[in-house]
């Protein structure tokens, strides 16, 4: 039924006024920071490829660990963290019509919090201080200061969770018997995982700055590790939980159709938030000093995050399907041309799930104790997360700014844009797949991770991993292509792009489809799950490793 | 009658060899996980006895103060270290801890929690909660090794086990104490 001009402005006045400025200057901050580090970032990659297929030989003062630590930062911390607040905040402005002034303030605070952060770590790396890689555990040292970036960029984070924390509270007080707005229950399910995924790498932190002071001689490597990863690939599942925040509610409006069933997005957020944690064990699985039963343990509580993965995936082609058909598609696989397929807004999420297919079947394989034994810190595990964070997250992201960015600086999309978008997605997928590929394979061979030079003075099995190495220098070469094309993108739609609205793509649902259960907003209840399952995956183990605490590690600098 | 089939299949999971072999392999998991699935088991099998024999429950349950009970003396038996010492060694004791948790504490707990008044159902919070608390100081104080078939890590695991699920319990308490619960009805 058409609203009213009056009915309108009252009802939803971003309809017609768009943004509030305030706010967009809040998220467009955040992903202006993105963007520069994914621009730094990507071309470190780059560099690194090359030296891999031994085409050129970085110099001293910026050797090959200083660029892997550096590009492992700024692309898996520093890109990801920034893009997901300003897209997360642009999300909870939308749905609540605008954020209360003091989360803008705190929005502004963690800026700044994580911007000194950035900076003092990446110092420490250029001046060659901190070659630790993005896993910085110990025995690897860095130089204090580079710890204390980190807790400024935490710190920066939780301003962050602490201002979409207030706002929810604020819209829940004013709307009882209301379920939230979908985007913003998703904003509650990322700054939560973020919220309770930082505090393992805090505590881990803040036992290594004495222990990189000399204040204290030892540390125990175990724990640094086991608090790294209960961060490190809690991580992962914040992004994945932020592209299916796109996929679920924002793919379906772009091609012409309404969301699947709520309660099931719901349902699905809830396990990510709940069932995620425990999933970092899977990166020890190899470890010393962690028991045979309770590594098999880890692997259900690992593999659990298979079923909500499992549930989007058939939800989402269940969706794909249903649109296409509604548009005139017929036979078994005729819906799918009725896509969008020249649409990037559509193109790129798209090809970001069929990636999630390949890369969530490696991760099963990392997962599973047998076959990580022979995959464990090969190229593959570099493959696999490429595929993952490289397609599956960061094409979904690039898709968003093709109509965040627009909306947010009030300018359009042109059909120009479109197609470079769309240039930049292929780009982007033949560089991936050549080099995630090959990097699987390669992996599957034998060839290690985290290692300047795999020549081994000539060994023929060594020798065999070239070819491989070529490919990597190739798809990294597109990569860093694709890169630049995202970031001229991006600024264009920013500040050049012909001035105009831009719609806020958010799908509705089916109009028979029964309303979101109110139970569902019990954060207070998901949380102590949440804390629940941490406590069933982790006391055994780490009270077990302070208790049994071999001789702890000095502080280690190999470079 | 569809969850009352799930909990016997998760039944019959947790009884398999295989299965209760490993989670009474390690004490925590044993005592935090095996004995708190069987009697979730038996909550979801308490469905058909509801069904089938409502007469049953209202003899002898009508008030949930009778099966609150039952489920309570089941359930701090089985945190006796001798008990779970016996289930181990003695078949026939496992066997009655399969049965004893499911069908004397899942089953009564379910037919009770729903008629019990809402100060009868804190007082059983307020126990759980220091219930953790206790057992938690106790298992990770003793000097001694309480159970003979498990170390004296396993048993001080199973004190901070004990702990966080209390950190749990406190937590809950606070939201459910402090939220408003009027937010979450339809209006």
């Amino acid at each position: 039924m058409e609203q009213t001009l009056r009915e309108t402005i009252r009802n939803n006045p971003k309809k017609i006024l768009g943004v509030n400025p305030n706010d967009a200057k809040v998220s467009l901050s955040y992903l202006t920071v993105a963007f520069v580090s994914l621009l730094i970032g990507g071309i470190l990659g780059m560099l690194q490829g090359l030296e891999r297929a031994g085409l050129i030989q970085l110099p001293s003062w910026l050797n090959y660990y200083q660029v892997l630590t550096a590009h492992g930062l700024l692309l898996l911390v520093v890109f990801t963290a920034t893009f997901t607040i300003g897209y997360q905040y642009a999300n909870l402005s939308h749905s609540f019509g605008g954020l209360l002034s003091k989360v803008r303030k705190l929005a502004w605070i963690g800026f700044a919090l994580m911007l000194i952060g950035v900076v003092m770590v990446t110092v420490m790396i250029v001046l060659n201080e901190a070659s630790v890689l993005y896993t910085f555990y110990p025995p690897l040292a860095a130089h204090p200061i580079f710890y204390i970036g980190l807790v400024f960029v935490v710190l920066g984070i939780w301003a962050c969770c602490f201002g979409v924390f207030i706002n929810y509270r604020y819209w829940r007080k004013n709307h009882p018997g209301q379920t939230t707005p979908i985007l913003a229950f998703f904003a509650m399910g990322v700054f939560i995982l973020w919220f309770f995924a930082s505090i393992g790498v805090t505590i881990e932190v803040f036992t290594l700055i004495p222990w990189s002071m000399g204040l204290v001689e030892t540390t125990n490597v175990m724990v640094g590790r086991t608090l790294f990863w209960w961060f490190g690939h809690t991580l992962v599942n914040i992004w994945y939980l932020v592209a299916t925040s796109a996929w679920y509610v924002i793919v379906p409006k772009i091609i012409g159709g309404r969301h699947f069933s709520e309660k099931l997005i719901r349902l699905v957020i809830i396990l990510l938030v709940i069932l995620n944690i425990p999933g970092g064990f899977h990166h020890q699985i190899v470890d010393p000093g962690i028991s045979q039963s309770v590594k098999f343990l880890h692997v259900f509580m690992s593999l659990s995050i298979a079923v909500p993965s499992l549930m989007t995936a058939f939800a989402m082609f269940f969706v794909l399907e249903r649109t296409g058909r509604k548009l005139g598609g017929k036979g078994l696989l005729g819906w799918l041309k009725k896509l969008p397929w020249g649409d990037v807004r559509f193109l790129a999420p798209m090809i970001a799930m069929i990636s999630f297919i390949p890369g969530g079947a490696g991760g099963i394989v990392n997962t599973s104790n047998q076959l990580n034994q022979v995959i464990h810190n090969t190229m593959w595990v570099v493959g696999h997360f490429h595929i993952t964070v490289g397609v599956s997250v960061v094409l979904t992201f690039f898709g968003i700014c093709y109509w965040l960015i627009p909306y947010l600086s009030k300018r359009q999309l042109t059909p120009k844009m479109n197609k470079i978008g769309v240039i930049q997605t292929y780009v982007w997928t033949v560089g991936m797949a050549l080099m995630a590929g090959s990097m699987h394979i390669v992996g599957l061979l034998g060839d290690p991770r985290r290692t300047s030079d795999t020549t081994y003075g000539g060994h023929e099995i060594a020798v065999s991993w070239i070819p491989y190495e070529m490919v990597f220098a190739i798809g990294a070469t597109l990569l860093l292509i694709g890169v630049i094309i995202q970031v001229y993108a991006v600024f264009n739609m920013m500040f050049f792009a012909p001035k105009g609205h831009t719609e806020f793509p958010v799908a509705e649902p089916e109009d028979d489809a029964t309303p979101a259960p109110l139970w569902t907003e019990r954060w207070g209840l998901w949380i102590v799950l949440l804390i629940a399952v941490i406590s069933m995956a982790y006391v055994v183990p780490i009270v077990d490793m302070i208790l049994n605490a071999p001789p702890g590690s000095p502080p280690i600098r190999t470079w | 009658m569809k969850q009352a089939m799930y909990g016997l299949i998760l039944f019959i999971f947790l009884i398999l060899p295989p299965v209760a072999t490993f989670l009474e392999s390690i004490m925590i998991i044993h005592m935090h996980m095996q004995m708190p699935l069987l009697v979730f088991s038996g909550f979801l099998i308490a469905r058909f006895f509801q069904i089938r024999f409502p007469q049953f429950f209202k003899n002898w349950n009508d008030n949930g103060i009778p099966g609150m009970l039952l489920f309570l003396i089941i359930w701090l038996y089985w945190m006796i270290p001798k008990a779970m010492d016996d289930a181990l060694t003695l078949q026939f004791v496992e066997i009655f801890k399969f049965f004893s948790l499911t069908f004397l504490a899942g089953v009564p707990l379910r037919d009770s929690w729903g008629k019990l008044g809402s100060k009868a159902k804190s007082i059983v919070y307020v126990f759980f909660t220091l219930k953790f608390i206790i057992m938690g100081y106790l298992y990770i104080g003793i000097e001694s090794q309480i159970c003979n078939n498990y170390l004296i890590i396993e048993q001080r695991t199973l004190g901070w086990g004990s702990l966080a699920f209390a950190a749990c319990f406190i937590l809950y308490g606070f939201y459910w104490v402090f939220t408003d619960q009027s937010e979450f009805k339809t209006t």
